[in-house]
């Protein structure tokens, strides 16, 4: 009885602490967020590290629109389906070890491509929608923008 | 003796504790993993045969830093856990097979302190009062189905001492098991691992021998290379993604575990991963403090996206530039791709795994690090110099095993005796 008990009580401190992904894009219409950078995010993210709010995070960010300044390595964006970036230029050393993944619209990869080349790395604006971002205090963090359109190209 | 349920009652809870959270070589290498020495993975090493080409050895350390005199509860592998050794064969950085270790001990007298109550001359003698055998179990990743190479296989006991032992390294082979094509063996040996571990205390490293004469346990394992080849079959181009298979270890843990006042405890739940490593250091020294339980949490696959930036930017060649006025070359405005192509040789996906090139043709001497790792390979010379990057070659100053190893199965030197 007592087992039940505490079986009980553990299912039921499971479901409040609940901090599992909900689907990617939210049905209702996303509150813009005023300060969208990467830097926000990162952020938001060292608050919720230290204050436990995962899931707010993930609740205000998925689904928004997005318009950052990130970086192209070769090494680490070599296909259209396996493209990372750097969301922060190296900073000596680096402070938060999660690249974004890109998902890109129909054409964009092959415009990115075209516009760094050879460039090493690439400095590149891009757009997109915050598809899905993993935060939690157990897993580490990871970012996917869907739909990423190309919006300009700096070769340094 | 604790008990790992996964009956009905269990599987409803399962589901519900799915979503509780815990907020919360590699030896010692983060904040969870040091308070849980049993699970902790210490070290991999994969290479070829030196008998035989055909045949490919892996070595997955765990449990670091043991004194030989530590009795009188000895060191072994944990019965809750899963030891695994999984093989990534088609370069995604994804599992397709996977061994998986499972032990069980045994205690024939309850009413004694003692490990052995006699001289041991055999691994069955009834004078050894504490024994630990494990299932192997051989995990097709694709489909799910699960074979059990090995049961009730033997676990070499510690090497007490000379009077418990007069002849300590026959007992503890009679622990190599062989089952089909599959040799194994699981029990103490002496740490391979070779470093001068005052790197941490402010990177001040001479050349001190500081893992000599300890011990750790070591599962030791291997197959024919056909058998865990993509398709079954030995590849025979060297340049194909297919031709380097990515090794990595790790150990998990039952999610809940609830203690009882009239036995040890019970375990419940879904099997948590809590430690890994394929590359060595990478825990150590490329992931800082903050991500380094997540790290063994997570799966090589996710490893680009989750911790590629420090990959790309890492601290050591700083720290060794800051402390130690090494002349390491500042980290390039395009990051340190040059890792990263290390990470994913053969056009594979970049990944904290061991790899190795298993083409035809490829013998125990091509397997070093990277391309493998031999037990007798200086990683950590090895991987302060690619960090430093200053096109000199910089190290610790220990460049050697104290104990030679072997050229057979198992491999590794004879733990250190408790009473030499």
């Amino acid at each position: 009885m007592r087992t039940v008990y505490w079986m009980l009580m553990i299912g039921t401190l499971a479901c409040h602490g609940r901090d599992d992904a909900k689907p990617a894009a939210a049905k209702a219409a996303k509150l813009k967020l005023d300060h969208a950078s990467q830097r926000d995010l990162a952020r938001e993210l060292d608050d919720a590290d230290r204050l436990g709010t995962w899931s707010d995070v993930r609740h205000r960010w998925q689904g928004q629109d997005l318009e950052w300044t990130v970086t192209r390595h070769r090494a680490l964006c070599g296909a259209e389906t396996a493209c990372h970036v750097a969301a922060f230029p190296v900073m000596r050393p680096a402070q938060r070890g999660w690249l974004p993944e890109l998902r890109f619209a129909p054409g964009e990869y092959a415009k990115l491509d075209a516009a760094c080349g050879a460039a090493e790395p690439c400095e590149v604006v891009i757009a997109g929608t915050l598809a899905k971002l993993e935060v939690s205090g157990e897993m580490p963090t990871s970012v996917q923008l869907s739909n990423v359109v190309i919006k300009g190209a700096k070769r340094t | 003796m604790k008990k790992l349920i996964y009956g009905s009652l269990a599987g409803g809870l399962i589901a519900t504790a799915g979503a509780l959270t815990a907020s919360a070589s590699s030896h010692r290498e983060a904040p969870m993993i040091a308070e849980d020495q049993y699970v902790d993975n210490t070290d991999v090493y994969s290479f070829i045969s030196p008998t035989d080409p055909s045949r490919l050895a892996i070595v997955a350390d765990y449990v670091p830093l043991l004194l030989p005199t530590s009795g009188p509860n000895f060191y072994k592998f944990s019965d809750e856990a899963y030891y695994e050794i999984h093989i990534d064969n088609d370069g995604d950085a994804i599992p397709d097979i996977t061994y998986r270790y499972v032990f069980d001990s045994q205690v024939k007298n309850g009413n004694t302190f003692l490990y052995n109550t006699g001289p041991v001359d055999a691994i069955s003698s009834q004078s050894l009062n504490v024994t630990q055998t494990y299932d192997l179990w051989k995990i097709d990743e694709h489909t799910g189905h699960r074979t059990r190479l090995m049961q009730d296989a033997w676990v070499a006991p510690w090497n007490v001492g000379k009077r418990s032992f007069p002849n300590y390294e026959s007992v503890a082979l009679q622990a190599v098991r062989s089952a089909g094509t599959t040799q194994s063996f699981a029990g103490p040996r002496d740490e391979p691992f070779f470093v001068d571990l005052h790197v941490f205390d402010l990177l001040g490293v001479g050349g001190a021998h500081t893992t000599d004469g300890v011990n750790v346990m070591s599962i030791v394992l291997e197959v024919p290379i056909s058998e865990i080849a993509a398709g079954g079959t030995r590849p025979t181009s060297a340049t194909d993604k297919t031709s380097v298979v990515g090794i990595y270890a790790s150990a998990s843990r039952p999610q809940i575990r609830i203690l009882r006042k009239n036995h040890a405890s019970d375990d419940y739940g879904k099997m948590i991963q809590v430690s890994r490593l394929g590359w060595p250091l990478v825990n150590e020294v490329i992931i800082p403090l903050k991500d380094k339980d997540k790290y063994n949490r997570s799966e090589p696959r996710n490893d680009v996206a989750n911790f590629g930036a420090y990959i790309l930017d890492p601290e050591v060649p700083k720290l060794l530039n800051l402390v130690l006025n090494a002349g390491c070359k500042p980290t390039p405005v395009g990051g340190r791709t040059d890792i990263v192509g290390l990470l994913a040789p053969n056009g594979t996906a970049a990944a904290d795994l061991l790899r190795i090139n298993i083409a035809a043709g490829q013998t125990n001497a091509q397997s070093h690090f990277p391309n493998g790792r031999a037990l007798a390979d200086d990683v950590t010379d090895t991987l302060l110099t690619v960090a430093c990057n200053n096109g000199s070659a910089i190290g610790d100053g220990v460049n050697a095993n104290d104990k030679p190893f072997t050229t057979t199965f198992p491999y590794l030197a004879s733990p250190a005796s408790g009473n030499p």
